[in-house]
């Protein structure tokens, strides 16, 4: 057990600073813009009410008002009123720090936008891609055609070009055809994986021959025989690259920042992030990092509760 | 070359028992079987004689010294595994020649480029290429020195494992059973060559085995353990013939012994199907089993008191195995007899069974041998092995 | 396979409703999609950004010049780009080797335990899964100069005996904390610390799929070979049996670490870093290509960024065949 403790050692000093972003973004998310300005209030911050200067700001009475609201308070005089309307508003302003923040992050960015374009874009590029790479995968692994060794040696060489790689091309290709800031740009150059026909192609090749001459007596015919016998077997497959591809593609910051030049309304999570962090100021921080929770902790959860299958979706390139 | 001491090994994993108290005495030079169905624990006290794993209680002695607390590095003892273990990465000379650079050479001279500047380094190597061709040679597999075991045949693995195992001069050798990966064909060959390896070398083997036959075939003495537990150890002669324990007869011999229940009446004389026996029991009304191997059994006339009808023939061409089914009775009777029977032993037809009470083995209730059996009435008894 | 096989075997294999015809031009309907879809998307863009890269084009213009190799002699003679090889190899170099050793390593950690494997290895795959942009701002934060955690922590040491004991510390107590982000010298180091603190869980993992697969008897044959201390049992069984894994782990870390780009956006949004420190490639092609549509130069860097990537896998495929496949 001593010997073990070296090693415990080690690695928990490794986990902290594996950790320490995670903890700053958080807990930052929980403060106020005071507690973070000094570095106190530990991790969840003291949780002090606190006044949105800008809240009140927005409420600040203009003369109409205050003598809209005069009748409220009989015997005071303008200035009067005026003190009292602003003590309501700043009592109407005030909420605790990670109230604030979260509130801020919801309200100053159209974030639940962002993630619905998030989860539009993904699920998109996840579907399309299987709809491409399944059948051509069965062709490959289990129809004997001429060219199939060509295919497969245009599948091989085009596992060495990774599309971030030619982002340029695509944009202008993009671009000539007009298609910048729409959720087609976001989502065509992903729509094939080679990667994914590669993999899926392995994973056919040991699927027995016999189950695909079974389907054919019964009188399936070749499409039938991809969607209804060889989807059912390759889930556990599927579900791996599905991982594989949600996280990469959730988490793509390069693509979306080339296509996407005004429209916020395609905005996906990481370009609405940077959008925010552009044009915050330092009371900011705390809503900024719960954007950034916000943005992180869908798939940390997902995470959580499927490590194995996470892991083995995300290594999967790393299992041939 | 040391004899091997196993005093009362105990071995638990967790809650269960795999070792009872195992004791063993391996002379030097010997070659000793454990043999008995998996999960009886030969392998768990092989690895204990080898080091590689602790014993609970217990200890264990190489050439009259304790080794506890030795490592199973630093014990001098040549182990070859079931899966060969070679390192994948190296030739068949460098596979061989790892226990003599790991034992003579030091650290620096193990160093890649560093290790052959360093003074001595040359006439150690040369000692060393010249001890992999020697155990090569003995092995013939000279020819394969550059390979890599990938590109080896199971057989040609094996050998190589034997090699690594023999390059140096070990105290004993350990096999975990190294032809349990082999064809039959080739079991049969290795069987012989291991067993002429002993001779030749004279160290002393502890071989693990489920396979009765190699341990019939290459030891001096065989050991048959069954649950943690040492049932017999002695010469492959005495283990066929002469079991201890119903288990050990029930083991050892293919196809199996034929046992058949048995009883000793009021006077102690025993009885096998209510048909009395020339034996008297060493106590009166008890309920015994009597072992009988097939070849012992002769084909009698039908109305013999013990008969049955044949149900089952194999003929393996040099013999001829009937199970004969006797009425009353579950489990066939199997019977050896020479081919020239063939004729008298066809399919339903009914025959007797005989047998010379002398090569019955008489078992108690609780499958123990029962020695003391005697010819005659009972009280005056006399021992026949 | 030649056609003339076909019908033959058809014939006798299969009921002749379905003649080996129909197989053959149901597989061609089958890879077409995926067939036009690599030709538009990946093999098309390709020929266009070699071609680009040999003339001044721009976005919006009609028509372009031929400018020969002058985009190419622009990368090799200007200060600008040998900043950005400089750059890109420096993060290469230093996260490469050490996010695969670190993961390595604490791979052997782990495996080596008894207890709490699964903590580690999911917390040290945390930064893999994470939104990279969110988390480099969330560095950011810690390595602000004066509110970060990083100097806050750094400051506390002042004064006490961490001081003399560390004189880097010492000149800072006494200079001011380091700017880190903002400061030339640390500013591309830094980078490389995000960078390797993203990658090596995704290594670790990969290794520790590795390590289950090393045989165990192997370690037991070393035992008894006279294998004593945990180098040698290192470098006899584990280091060998990882091979093919250190292969692809090197590859896959290597065309990442060429990929560099959210890290420099998140802490620089305009410009790459103090005194251009952080011009890594992808970071030249949004800039060249994208922002300042200068698109020959932009394809040129875009086909050199492809012959290195495609030069590592071709290494690594080559050497997957020949050497560290073992059967």
């Amino acid at each position: 057990m001593t010997r073990d403790l070296w090693k415990h050692l080690v690695l928990i000093l490794g986990a902290i600073v594996v950790i320490a972003p995670f903890y700053t973004m958080v807990s930052y998310s929980f403060k106020s813009p005071g507690e973070i300005d000094r570095g106190e209030g530990g991790f969840f911050g003291r949780q002090e009410t606190m006044v949105d200067e800008r809240c009140v700001k927005l409420r600040d009475p203009n003369r109409d008002e205050v003598a809209a609201a005069a009748a409220r308070f009989p015997g005071l005089d303008a200035n009067a009123v005026r003190a009292e309307m602003v003590k309501e508003a700043e009592a109407a302003c005030s909420m605790r720090p990670v109230v604030f923040n979260y509130s801020q992050a919801f309200t100053q960015a159209p974030l639940l936008r962002y993630l619905l374009n998030g989860a539009i874009v993904t699920a998109s590029i996840f579907l399309i891609q299987v709809v491409v790479a399944l059948p051509a995968a069965y062709a490959l692994a289990k129809l004997r055609f001429w060219g199939r060794e060509a295919v497969f040696g245009l599948v091989l060489f085009c596992l060495l070009i990774p599309v971030h790689a030619i982002a340029l091309p695509l944009y202008m290709m993009l671009a000539n055809l007009g298609l910048t800031n729409t959720y087609a740009a976001l989502v065509i150059p992903w729509t094939i994986s080679v990667f994914g026909i590669f993999l899926m192609r392995q994973f056919f090749m040991t699927v027995p021959d016999d189950l695909i001459d079974a389907a054919r007596m019964d009188g399936m015919g070749e499409f039938a025989i991809v969607w209804r016998v060889m989807l059912p077997t390759a889930v556990p497959a599927l579900l791996a690259f599905a991982i594989f591809s949600v996280v990469a593609h959730w988490n793509d910051y390069f693509w979306p920042r080339i296509v996407l030049t005004g429209n916020r309304d395609l905005f996906t999570p990481p370009l609405g992030l940077r959008e925010f962090k552009g044009g915050a100021d330092g009371s900011m921080f705390g809503p900024m990092m719960a954007s950034a929770t916000v943005i992180v902790t869908p798939l940390i959860v997902a995470f959580l509760i499927a490590q194995r299958r996470f892991i083995e979706g995300i290594t999967l390139s790393g299992m041939k | 070359m040391s004899g091997l001491q196993i005093d009362t090994i105990t071995k638990s994993f967790g809650a269960t028992e795999v070792l009872k108290g195992v004791s063993l005495e391996i002379g030097a030079g010997e070659f000793v079987s454990l043999v008995g169905p998996s999960g009886c624990g030969k392998s768990t006290l092989l690895r204990i004689v080898a080091g590689l794993e602790q014993a609970t209680a217990g200890d264990i002695r190489i050439g009259g010294r304790s080794v506890a607390g030795i490592r199973a590095a630093d014990r001098n003892l040549s182990m070859v595994f079931q899966s060969y273990a070679l390192y994948p990465h190296l030739s068949v000379a460098d596979n061989i020649a790892v226990p003599l650079r790991m034992r003579q050479l030091g650290g620096w001279h193990r160093l890649p480029l560093i290790g052959g500047l360093m003074p001595g380094a040359r006439d150690r190597r040369a000692a060393i290429r010249q001890a992999v061709a020697a155990a090569a040679d003995t092995l013939e597999i000279s020819a394969l020195l550059d390979r890599k075991p990938g590109q080896l045949s199971g057989g040609q693995r094996q050998r190589v494992a034997l090699g690594r195992a023999l390059v140096r001069e070990p105290a004993a050798f350990l096999l975990d059973e190294p032809l349990s990966n082999l064809d039959a064909k080739l079991r049969v060959q290795t069987r012989a060559e291991i067993a002429q390896l002993h001779r030749r070398l004279g160290t002393t083997f502890v071989y693990v085995t489920h396979d009765q036959v190699e341990a019939m075939t290459m030891s001096d003495r065989i050991a048959v353990m069954m649950d943690g537990r040492i049932l017999q150890c002695a010469s492959p002669d005495i283990v066929y013939n002469d079991p201890d324990d119903i288990r050990v007869a029930e083991f050892i011999g293919s196809p199996k012994i034929n046992l058949l229940p048995a009883e000793s009446d009021g006077a102690g004389r025993l009885s096998v199907f209510g048909h009395g026996l020339p034996l008297h029991g060493p106590a009166p009304n008890q309920v015994l089993q009597v072992g009988i191997r097939p070849e012992r059994l002769i084909v009698g006339d039908a109305d013999a008191p013990i008969a049955g009808h044949v149900a089952h023939l194999e003929n393996l061409g040099s013999e001829l195995f009937a199970q004969v089914r006797i009425a009353g009775f579950n489990h066939p009777v199997t019977l050896r007899a020479e081919p020239e029977m063939a004729p008298a032993l066809h399919l339903g037809a009914r025959i007797g069974l005989g047998f010379d009470p002398a090569h019955l083995l008489v078992f108690d209730a609780g499958g123990k041998r029962v020695r003391r059996l005697s010819p005659q009435a009972a009280p005056r008894r006399k021992e026949t092995v | 396979m030649t056609l003339a096989d076909l019908p033959r075997s058809a014939d006798t294999a299969r009921p002749a409703a379905t003649p080996a015809t129909l197989q053959r031009r149901t597989a061609w309907v089958l890879t077409a999609p995926a067939l036009i879809l690599m030709a538009v998307i990946l093999l098309i863009p390709v020929s266009v950004a070699v071609v680009l890269s040999f003339t001044d084009y721009s976005l919006g213009n009609a028509g372009f010049d031929w400018v020969g190799l002058a985009n190419y002699e622009k990368l090799l003679t200007r200060s600008a780009y040998a900043r950005m090889f400089a750059a890109t190899f420096t993060y290469v170099l230093v996260v490469v080797p050490l996010s695969v050793g670190l993961g390595l390593g604490a791979a052997l950690l782990i495996n080596s335990l008894g207890r709490f494997r699964d903590v580690y290895k999911t917390i040290y795959f945390l930064p893999v899964m994470a939104t990279l942009i969110a988390m480099a701002i969330a560095w950011e934060f810690m390595l602000h100069p004066t509110i970060g955690t990083v100097n806050r922590t750094l400051a506390a040491g002042c004064g006490t005996w961490v001081e003399t004991a560390w004189p880097w510390l010492a000149m800072h107590c006494d200079e001011g904390m380091p700017l880190w982000l903002g400061d030339k010298r640390y500013a591309i180091w830094v980078i490389c610390f995000v960078g390797i603190w993203q990658g090596f869980g995704f290594n670790m993992v990969l290794y520790l799929a590795g390590l289950t697969s090393v045989h165990r008897e192997l370690y037991h044959a070393a035992e008894m070979d006279g294998v004593r201390s945990g180098w040698e049992r290192f470098r006899l069984v584990t280091w060998p049996a990882l091979g093919p894994t250190t292969v692809f782990v090197v590859t896959i870390s290597c065309i990442r670490a060429f990929q560099l780009f959210d890290t420099i956006e998140a802490f620089y949004p305009i410009g790459a870093g103090p005194g251009k420190s952080a011009y890594v490639m992808m970071y030249a092609i949004f800039e060249k290509g994208v922002k300042q549509n200068l698109v020959g130069i932009g394809s040129a860097i875009t086909v050199l960024f492809l012959v290195f990537v495609m030069m590592i896998t071709l290494i690594q495929r080559w050497l997957v065949e020949r050497k560290v496949h073992y059967a």
